[in-house]
């Protein structure tokens, strides 16, 4: 088999998962190739849209396993191939030169053992890193249920390192994943958290979860991400809208991936890290999922509109993170801002608030953007239904059912 | 009559025609390049001035890091009438020293702060975008049109990462290289040059080849997306993109 075959092959069965970021990490060029940008850089978009910034591939798509959503799962009757070390370092270091890539992402389907795995994905990033002296981001995979004297190893080489989660409950990897065991995850979840330093890992660790595979709802997923966030200081969770890849009986048949419902689920990840929102503000088990209609902190909004309008001059720094179309940037330059001068309506945009979503829920100086007696719950929910460019999605998603 | 301020195009001289325009209490129509295309209502004034070499640090210690460096991100940009804003912008940095960045009121202000960030955001954005060549003699090659003037941004990030490599940085509109030694680089106009790029390494096909498949096989059909592409990577920049070549 050729290169181009083997990447081809291998390329395509990492493209599932969703991390692509190179942000973090400020390794630095001590006489080799490369170095880490801390804000990340992203080099090139795929037909769908999505960043590419790592060479994203797999060792081998060989697996032992068989879990049911997978590409990759044993039964399937697939090409399968392996790349040798040299090979990848070939591809990595020529790529990178080039400028086409930020570093490399490497996982692996399981062979023969999880050591033996973990052996391998570490000849090849210490052949990158020692050989090829390649100092630019490399994100990694652990293998479940390997010893910590590899992860150790491991997490000295590389940048970023993770493990997924793939399913937010237990139930949901018994049914799909039979062969995964949710506390070998966990426990390299624990092991990158204690020994996390400027030296091991130093860009952090995330997780992957697939969205809509199980019966899970978004209630469940907002409290595993929760408790990741807490418990093991994760970087990111990332949410990926399961895209059927092959037939079972066990799994749901969709026409489409869930990608409105992936959206509302980032938007809520960041509701949660940068504006103090609880999962329990967002969702509860009267009101289990996310409003496909209006974003989470908009639906948020509407269902505490007591609280509002706001007033820009005088309200807290966490009391702007409330309002809908102000984000943490805008709110930091209000704040500063006001200690200047008393900001107007007019003002705003300059300071970056999205307008058209943040009128509502305020007001500038005393005034409210038009007649008082227009805050009432269903001319403001009306009017930023129609704005929603998401909506143009959930259109086309449902034209597609027919 | 139009009262134009010249200057000969480098930035420190301009900064020393805006002090000296401010400490003269002069208020300037505009001001521009000194090769510009003067109309028949333009009175042009050379003031002939001495550049303050001191003039960035001294910016530095009374606007602040962050204004000053938004006054040069400015100066790198197309914008027209960019000199007569920077002058606005420097006469209300006297004003509220370190405190101008939050005078977003003034349209000045966030003028400046605006187009700043956008000639950041592009030179980022080059960081990622540029695509290198290699040549025979193993010289990387790229070829740029950034909207800014972002070279200089574009070579300190590439001086730093490709430390060990021979790199050559053209952009075709200003008809500028950014050419890098292992040392340092320098920027210099591209007719004191004449560069053979044509002839490629052995591997340079084969590498692109690679690339264009990997490109082609990571996108998710199911989730096909142009729109969104086309947001995070606008259609201007494909032409020296090598995956997308085709699509154009």
């Amino acid at each position: 088999m050729n290169l181009q075959e083997k990447l081809k092959i291998l390329a395509d069965s990492a493209k599932y998962d969703a991390s692509c970021s190179s942000s973090g990490s400020k390794r630095s060029n001590n006489g080799g190739l490369g170095n880490a940008a801390v804000a990340g850089i992203c080099h090139s978009f795929a037909s769908d849209g999505r960043c590419i910034s790592l060479l994203k591939i797999l060792l081998t798509n060989s697996c032992i396993f068989d879990c049911k959503y997978c590409l990759n799962r044993k039964s399937n009757n697939i090409k399968r191939a392996i790349f040798t070390p040299e090979e990848i370092c070939e591809i990595t270091i020529n790529f990178y030169r080039r400028n086409y890539i930020e570093g490399l992402f490497l996982s692996s389907g399981i062979i023969k053992s999880p050591d033996y795995t973990m052996e391998q994905l570490i000849k090849t990033i210490e052949l990158l890193r020692n050989k090829y002296h390649f100092n630019g981001y490399i994100h990694a995979k652990a293998i479940p249920g390997s010893s910590d004297a590899l992860l150790k190893r491991l997490g000295n080489l590389v940048d970023r390192l993770s493990a997924n989660v793939e399913l937010p409950t237990e139930n949901g990897l018994k049914l799909l994943a039979p062969n995964k065991d949710s506390n070998k995850v966990d426990k390299i979840m624990g092991y990158v958290k204690d020994n996390q330093s400027r030296n091991y890992v130093p860009a952090g660790q995330s997780t992957q979860m697939i969205i809509g595979a199980t019966k899970e709802r978004d209630l469940d997923i907002m409290h595993k991400s929760s408790s990741l966030y807490d418990k093991y200081k994760l970087k990111r969770v990332f949410y990926s809208a399961y895209v059927p890849v092959n037939k079972d009986s066990v799994l749901p048949s969709l026409i489409s991936p869930p990608l409105v419902r992936e959206n509302r689920l980032y938007q809520a990840d960041w509701l949660l890290r940068f504006y103090n929102f609880k999962v329990d503000d967002l969702l509860n088990e009267d009101n289990p999922n996310f409003n496909i209609l209006v974003d989470p902190k908009t639906d948020w909004a509407l269902r505490h509109l007591n609280e509002f309008p706001k007033e820009i001059n005088k309200c807290s720094y966490y009391d702007l993170l409330k309002i809908p179309g102000i984000g943490v940037k805008s709110a930091k330059r209000i704040v500063t801002s006001r200690r200047n001068f008393t900001i107007q309506m007019s003002d705003l945009k300059r300071l970056g608030v999205v307008i058209k979503r943040a009128k509502y829920f305020i007001l500038c100086d005393g005034k409210y953007f038009a007649n008082t007696s227009l805050f009432k719950k269903d001319f403001i929910e009306a009017n930023l239904v129609l704005e929603d460019k998401d909506m143009a999605v959930i259109k086309r998603e449902q034209l597609r059912l027919f | 009559m139009q009262h134009i301020y010249v200057y000969d195009g480098s930035y420190l001289a301009l900064l020393s025609l805006i002090l000296e325009l401010i400490k003269r209490k002069i208020k300037p129509d505009n001001i521009k390049l000194e090769n510009y295309e003067v109309t028949l209502f333009d009175e042009v004034i050379n003031l002939q001035i001495e550049y303050d070499p001191n003039i960035l640090k001294k910016m530095h210690k009374s606007f602040g890091r962050y204004a000053t460096n938004a006054m040069y991100y400015v100066f790198l940009s197309e914008e027209e009438n960019k000199e007569l804003l920077l002058y606005y912008f420097f006469l209300n940095a006297l004003k509220y020293h370190k405190n101008i960045g939050y005078k977003r009121n003034l349209k000045c202000v966030s003028e400046v702060l605006r187009i700043s960030q956008y000639v950041m955001h592009e030179g980022h954005k080059m960081k990622g975008f540029l695509r290198f060549k290699e040549l025979e003699n193993k010289v990387l090659y790229a070829e740029m049109e950034p909207t800014n003037d972002v070279i200089m941004l574009v070579s300190e990030h590439f001086q730093k990462r490709l430390k060990n490599e021979y790199f050559i940085i053209k952009d075709v509109g200003r008809g500028i290289l950014s050419i890098y030694d292992k040392q340092k680089f320098v920027i210099v106009p591209e007719d004191n040059f004449i560069l053979s790029t044509s002839v490629l390494s052995d591997e340079e096909k084969k590498m692109e080849q690679l690339w264009k498949i990997f490109y082609r096989t990571i996108g998710i059909e199911a989730r096909k997306n142009d729109r969104c592409r086309m947001n995070f990577m606008p259609k201007k920049y494909w032409k020296h993109i090598i995956e997308m070549e085709d699509e154009l």
